[in-house]
């Protein structure tokens, strides 16, 4: 049905394909950018990623001025005003991120506050309260397939002083290009291969089930679903295959797309506060989270999850499953689908297996229902029944 | 006239929603809960849309003050962005959280903060509607701890003691 109501947004030019690394430099030039700052970290350092990179923008005469590799796993609010000071310091004209979430948040998050024009990102928190600032050419290389961050107009980045994540809602965070290149994640291991791709099948389900889902989101996120549903195992088990390298970064893309118009729900209200008290890995948490929050759902949102089964397990055993069991099918499909990534690289299933305390319950509830994601969630959560979710992953 | 009315009845639905708030806070335990979560000097400014009646509130650790004016720094700005939204918000025929997924809001400052809100005014209104009206617009109704007309009662003496 549609809803009264609604818009999409999504200025990101995507660049997707073989090669399509090759063609940054001319993104870059149309761009009218020659001093372009490189984000990255020291690991895709270290596996070379960032060297590819390199040598592509060497042989198009447009070296990087700066590059920055001290970007944590989990960044920071600090981390970001750093380096905007930088980038200041050496006369930067643009942006260019190649990594994972953290990285590519970072980089948001350090966009903002030098098209907004100041020295604290905190000074820009709030939802769509930000003007269009100065224009920062800014180009996302995504190296891994799942946050869906080169196309979302959200910032997530640790605010260390509280202990939480914090999010930065602006159609103007969102980069000018995404450049998605199957080289970028042929060597992602196995593992996070899985959790990345679990994050954008969250991102995908989420976005068709919460309260600002809209025609258009849908769209985006079933064709995501039904990518992961065919890509996902094959690129775990068969990292090195371009093709499915490629289905799962669009999967992660169009998911992306999907939520950055839709919003998520409980699961990421959770998985934040898991992150921000506990420290726990985002994708790994999504994918333990996602069955549970779904059953807690279900009474709100069987008929949202009953029209996603096709796009999950295909039209003809959607057909033969009957109309009023589809919704716990495509729940049973996800957990299946995860016990299927546990066995093959170990995928955590339960929360006792990532180390955290059930003594951060209390705590992680209390963080995790003053997150905006909550308020679309199909149904309303309270902070023990938050904690109830949690025993029931744990 | 259409919207000299609206202008109106949102100036006395804001005010209401004050008094009720913080006369839920010794008689509803969530409510008090949420009152006590929230940071010492937090201000918030709900805005109705342009020129249109607003709210202005700073929570100093004991209630929930009714400020002048507009307070200048270290606030969370909730604004309407149409008038028309806020009349149907503040009639009851909408929820905060639908109203936030037809993007019909614009916040400055901490979501958190907002999220804090949301549940405080929801907790109002399920007291100030009936529960047919409130049960179309919210997905679970909270188990009410006073009776509605005690609440009416209370927040009636305070505006006519110009509590409020
Ligand atoms: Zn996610």
């Amino acid at each position: 049905m549609q809803p009264p109501y609604f818009e999409y947004h999504n200025p990101v030019k995507i660049l997707c394909g073989e090669n399509a690394l090759d063609r940054l430099p001319s993104e870059l030039r149309q761009l009218a950018a020659s001093r372009p700052m490189l984000l990255t970290d020291a690991v895709l350092q270290k596996l070379g990623l960032s060297n590819t990179l390199l040598d592509i923008m060497d042989a198009e005469g447009c070296p990087p001025a700066c590059t920055f590799t001290d970007i944590p796993v989990d960044s920071s609010l600090s981390v970001v005003n750093r380096i905007a000071a930088l980038y200041r310091e050496k006369n930067c004209d643009s942006l260019l991120a190649l990594g994972g979430g953290s990285v590519i948040d970072t980089a948001k998050g350090v966009h903002l506050v030098l098209s907004g024009n100041t020295d604290d990102i905190l000074s820009l928190s709030g939802m769509e309260n930000i003007p269009r600032g100065r224009h920062i050419p800014f180009i996302v290389v995504p190296t891994t397939a799942g946050t869906g961050s080169e196309c979302t107009g959200v910032a997530v980045i640790r605010n260390e002083e509280q202990a939480v994540k914090m999010e930065f809602l602006s159609p103007f965070v969102a980069p000018d290009a995404a450049v998605l290149d199957p080289r970028m994640t042929l060597r992602l291991p196995p593992r996070a291969t899985a959790a990345t791709g679990m994050d954008a099948l969250c991102h995908a389900i989420e976005a068709c089930s919460c309260l600002q889902k809209n025609p258009l989101s849908d769209a985006h996120a079933t064709a995501s679903m039904r990518l992961v549903a065919q890509h996902l195992l094959p690129a775990v088990e068969n990292g090195a295959d371009a093709t499915h390298r490629l289905c799962m970064a669009l999967a992660a893309t169009l998911a992306g797309i999907a939520f950055s118009n839709s919003m998520v729900g409980a699961v990421h209200a959770i998985g934040h506060a898991l992150g921000g008290v506990c420290h726990l890995p985002h994708a790994d948490v999504m994918a333990v989270l996602l069955p549970h929050v779904m059953r807690f759902n279900l009474p709100r949102a069987e008929h949202h999850y009953a029209e996603l089964l096709p796009f999950l397990v295909g039209w003809e055993k959607a057909a033969d499953t009957p109309k009023d069991e589809r919704a716990r099918a495509a729940i049973r499909c996800v957990e299946n689908l995860t016990a299927r990534l546990h066995e093959l690289c170990g995928l955590p299933v339960r929360l006792r297996d990532m180390l955290v305390r059930e003594g951060d319950f209390p705590r992680v509830a209390q963080t995790a229902i003053n997150d905006g994601a909550l308020i679309v969630n199909p149904a309303s959560v309270s902070a023990a029944q938050v904690e109830q979710i949690l025993h029931q992953a744990y | 006239m259409r919207r000299t009315l609206q202008k109106i009845y949102l100036s006395a639905v804001l005010r209401l929603v004050h008094a009720a708030i913080c006369e839920l806070q010794s008689l509803d335990k969530a409510a008090e809960g949420e009152l006590l979560g929230l940071p010492v000097g937090l201000r918030y400014a709900i805005c109705t849309g342009h020129g249109a009646p607003a709210l202005f509130v700073e929570w100093d650790g004991a209630g929930l003050r009714r400020l002048r004016e507009e307070p200048a720094q270290k606030c969370c700005r909730v604004r309407i962005k149409t008038m028309a939204d806020a009349f149907i918000l503040f009639t009851g025929r909408m929820s905060l959280a639908h109203l936030y997924a037809r993007h019909g809001l614009v916040v400055a400052g901490e979501i958190a903060d907002v999220m804090r809100l949301a549940r405080l005014v929801n907790l109002a209104e399920c007291y100030l509607f009936p529960a047919f009206i409130t049960r179309r617009i919210l997905p679970e109704l909270p188990r009410l701890q006073a009776s509605p007309l005690r609440l009416y009662a209370r927040v009636f003496f305070g505006f006519l003691t110009n509590r409020y």
